[in-house]
C-alpha cells in the first residue's frame, strides 16, 4: 500500500509537469507518512545524496565545456570534421556526426551538443539544400554519443550509484560511442546516396592540417581529462577543474574568443546547471532509500527471475524496460531510480556491472531523441523551425541504428569491457 | 507587481553570488591541492573544503535551477495542453514545490541542529555550518517557487523558465 502511493503520487507529479527533483521528494513524503517514519529522514538521506565524493567532479566538467563551447571550439571542430568527411556524399550530414562525436570528448551532455553544432549545422545544411527535418535529426541523433564518449555526466551519476571508478566507466563508454557515432555515419550515408544529397568537393590535405591546427587545442582537452583519469595523478574533480582552467586559457588566449567579463556569468550558469542535476540527485537519494529499504530490487529481481533465469531475455527485458522509461523520463533521474533495482537483477543473472552500466546509459541517452520526451528532438525541432512530427520520421533510420548499436553492447559484453580491462585492469 | 519582481531580482542576485562564490572555493580549493601535492606539501583540509564548497553550490544554485528550467520536468501533457490550462498547470507545480520545501524548512533545521554537535574531522568545522546547506537549499527553492506563483497570479511572469545569461 505506502509503495504503490510512493508510485502512484510520482506519476501523478510527473504528469503534471512537476519538477522531477519534487515530484520525488512529494512521493518520498507521502510514503514516510504512511510508514510512520519522521521526515527528519529526508534532509537526512538528501544530504547523504549530495554529499558524495565522485559528484565533485561534476561542477568542474559542465564549466569546462561552456567555457569551450563559449571560447569559439564549435566552428573549429565543424571545419575540421568539415575538412575530414565533407567530400563524401552527404558530406555536411557526416560532418554533424563527426563534430558530434569530437564534440562528445568535450561535454558531458547531449543538449549542449545538440544546440551549439545544430545553432551552426542545421541553418547551413538547410542552406546546402539538405531537407531540414534530415538535417535536425541528424543533429539530434547524432548529439547522443556526446554523454557517452568520455566525459559524461550520466556515467559519473552510475559511478556515484555503484561504486565502480569513473575512470573505468569513461573508458566503457569509448567504445561504444565511437561505434555508435560510425554506425550512425553509415546509415547517414546511405540516406544521401539514396536521396542524392550534395557533396562538397575534397579540400586537400592543407585544408585537413590547417583545419586541425584549428581544433587541436580542444581535441587536446579529451586527451587531457583521459591522461588525467587514467595516470592516477589526479582525482575525476581535479581533472575537471583543470580541463576548466584549461579551457578557459585555451578560449581566453589561444583562441582568443572568450571575452574575459563573460566568465562570471557563464561560471553561475554552470553552477545553476549542476545545482538542479544534484538536488535531483538530493531527492532522488530519498526515494531510492525506501526502494531499497521496501526491498524493491530484491523484488523486481525475484519476479523476473521467476519468469525467466536467461541471461539473453533478462538483458532482453532490462533494455525494453529502459527504453520504454527513457521515452517519458529525463536521464539522470531514471538513472538514480532504476540503475541499483536493476543492477541487482543483472547481478543475478552474471552480467558485469561495468557492461551493464554501459548500456543502461546508452539506452537512455538513445531516449534523449525519442518522443515524447526526447530533449534534444526539441531542441532541433526548435532551431530548424519545424513541428516535432516530421522530425521524429526523419530520426527513425537513426534511432534504429542505436538501437542496433544498442543491441551489439548488451550482447557483446567485449565493446564495453575490453578497453577498461587493458588500460585499467 | 513592481514590488514583486524587484524582490525576485535581488534575490536572484543574492544566488548567483552565492553560487558564483561556492564555485570559484571550490575550484580553488581543487587547485591548491593539485598544487600541494605537486610540491609535495598536500594541505589536508582541502577535500573538506571542496565538499562544503559543492554543498553551497547546490544550496545557492537550486533556487536558480528552478528558473532556469534545470530542475528538469515532464512538460509533455503541459505542452498539448491549451494555453490558460498549461499556465494552471505550472502554477500547481510552482505551488507543490514551494509547499514541499517549506514543509521541510522545519525538519531540515532539526537536521541542522543535529550537525552542532558534529565537527568536520580536517577543518575542524561545525557540522551544522555544513548540515544548514539543506535547509538553505530548501529555502531558496520556497521562496523562489513561491515568488514565481506571486508573480503569476499578478501577471509579472507566466510561469516559464528564464532565458539565460549567455543565451
Amino acid at each position: 500500500m505506502d509503495v504503490a502511493v510512493l508510485f502512484s503520487v510520482f506519476v501523478a507529479g510527473l504528469a503534471l509537469g512537476i519538477p522531477v527533483a519534487v515530484t520525488l521528494g512529494l512521493a518520498s513524503l507521502a510514503y514516510l507518512f504512511l510508514a510512520g517514519i519522521p521526515p527528519v529522514v529526508m534532509p537526512q538521506k538528501m544530504y547523504a545524496g549530495m554529499d558524495v565524493f565522485v559528484l565533485l567532479s561534476i561542477p568542474g566538467f559542465i564549466l569546462a565545456g561552456n567555457l569551450m563551447n563559449r571560447g569559439g571550439i564549435t566552428h573549429r571542430i565543424i571545419r575540421f570534421a568539415n575538412a575530414l568527411v565533407g567530400w563524401i556524399r552527404g558530406g555536411l550530414g557526416l560532418t554533424n556526426i563527426a563534430a558530434s562525436m569530437l564534440f562528445g570528448g568535450i561535454t558531458g551532455t547531449a543538449v549542449a551538443d545538440a544546440a551549439s553544432i545544430g545553432g551552426v549545422l542545421i541553418p547551413g545544411m538547410k542552406k546546402a539544400g539538405y531537407p531540414a527535418d534530415f538535417s535536425a535529426a541528424v543533429t539530434a541523433a547524432s548529439s547522443t554519443v556526446g554523454p557517452i564518449i568520455p566525459p559524461s555526466v550520466p556515467m559519473i551519476i552510475v559511478g556515484a550509484l555503484s561504486g565502480i571508478s569513473v575512470g573505468r566507466m569513461f573508458l566503457a563508454g569509448a567504445v561504444p560511442g565511437i561505434l555508435m557515432g560510425l554506425a550512425m555515419m553509415v546509415t547517414c550515408y546511405i540516406i544521401s546516396v539514396r536521396k542524392g544529397f550534395p557533396r562538397q568537393p575534397w579540400q586537400g590535405w592543407a585544408e585537413v592540417v590547417q583545419a586541425f591546427g584549428g581544433a587541436v587545442w580542444a581535441i587536446a582537452m579529451t586527451f587531457l581529462i583521459i591522461y588525467g583519469l587514467l595516470s592516477g595523478l589526479a582525482t575525476p574533480t581535479e581533472t575537471a577543474v583543470i580541463a576548466s582552467v584549461y579551457a578557459f586559457v585555451v578560449g581566453a588566449f589561444v583562441y582568443r574568443e572568450l571575452p574575459i567579463r563573460a566568465v562570471p556569468g557563464i561560471v553561475v550558469d554552470s553552477a545553476t546547471s549542476a545545482a538542479g542535476i544534484l538536488a535531483l540527485v538530493g531527492f532522488a537519494n530519498v526515494f531510492g532509500w525506501i526502494l531499497v529499504s521496501e526491498h524493491i530490487p530484491q523484488a523486481i529481481a525475484d519476479r523476473v527471475l521467476s519468469l525467466t533465469d536467461n541471461k539473453f531475455l533478462v538483458i532482453l527485458l532490462i533494455n525494453l524496460l529502459l527504453l520504454f522509461v527513457g521515452m517519458f523520463m529525463e536521464t539522470i533521474a531514471a538513472l538514480i531510480i532504476l540503475f541499483v533495482p536493476l543492477l541487482a537483477l543483472a547481478q543475478a543473472v552474471g552480467i558485469d556491472p561495468l557492461h551493464f552500466a554501459t548500456f543502461a546509459v546508452l539506452n537512455l541517452m538513445i531516449g534523449l531523441t525519442t518522443p515524447p520526451v526526447g530533449v534534444c528532438l526539441f531542441v532541433c525541432a526548435g532551431i530548424a523551425r519545424l513541428p516535432l512530427t516530421p522530425v521524429v520520421i526523419a530520426i527513425l533510420p537513426f534511432l534504429l541504428t542505436n538501437v542496433i548499436v544498442l543491441v551489439l553492447v548488451s550482447y557483446i559484453p567485449q565493446i564495453a569491457t575490453w578497453l577498461p580491462s587493458v588500460v585499467m585492469p | 507587481m513592481r514590488h514583486v519582481r524587484r524582490v525576485t531580482m535581488l534575490l536572484i542576485a543574492v544566488a548567483r553570488l552565492g553560487a558564483g562564490l561556492s564555485f570559484a572555493v571550490l575550484c580553488a580549493a581543487v587547485l591548491i591541492q593539485v598544487a600541494g601535492r605537486t610540491l609535495g606539501v598536500s594541505p589536508v583540509w582541502t577535500e573538506e573544503l571542496t565538499r562544503f564548497a559543492l554543498l553551497y553550490l547546490i544550496a545557492f544554485g537550486a533556487g536558480l535551477a528552478l528558473r532556469s528550467g534545470d530542475l528538469v520536468n515532464v512538460d509533455v501533457i503541459v505542452a498539448a495542453l491549451p494555453v490558460r490550462a498549461a499556465w494552471l498547470f505550472r502554477l500547481i507545480a510552482a505551488g507543490a514545490t514551494a509547499g514541499l520545501a517549506l514543509y521541510l524548512l522545519p525538519h531540515a533545521w532539526r537536521f541542522v541542529a543535529i550537525g552542532a554537535m558534529q565537527r568536520a574531522p580536517a577543518l575542524g568545522l561545525r557540522m551544522d555550518f555544513a548540515h544548514v546547506t539543506v535547509w538553505l537549499m530548501l529555502a531558496l527553492l520556497a521562496l523562489f517557487a513561491a515568488l514565481r506563483v506571486v508573480g503569476m497570479l499578478s501577471g509579472a511572469e507566466d510561469g516559464t523558465p528564464d532565458a539565460r545569461a549567455e543565451d
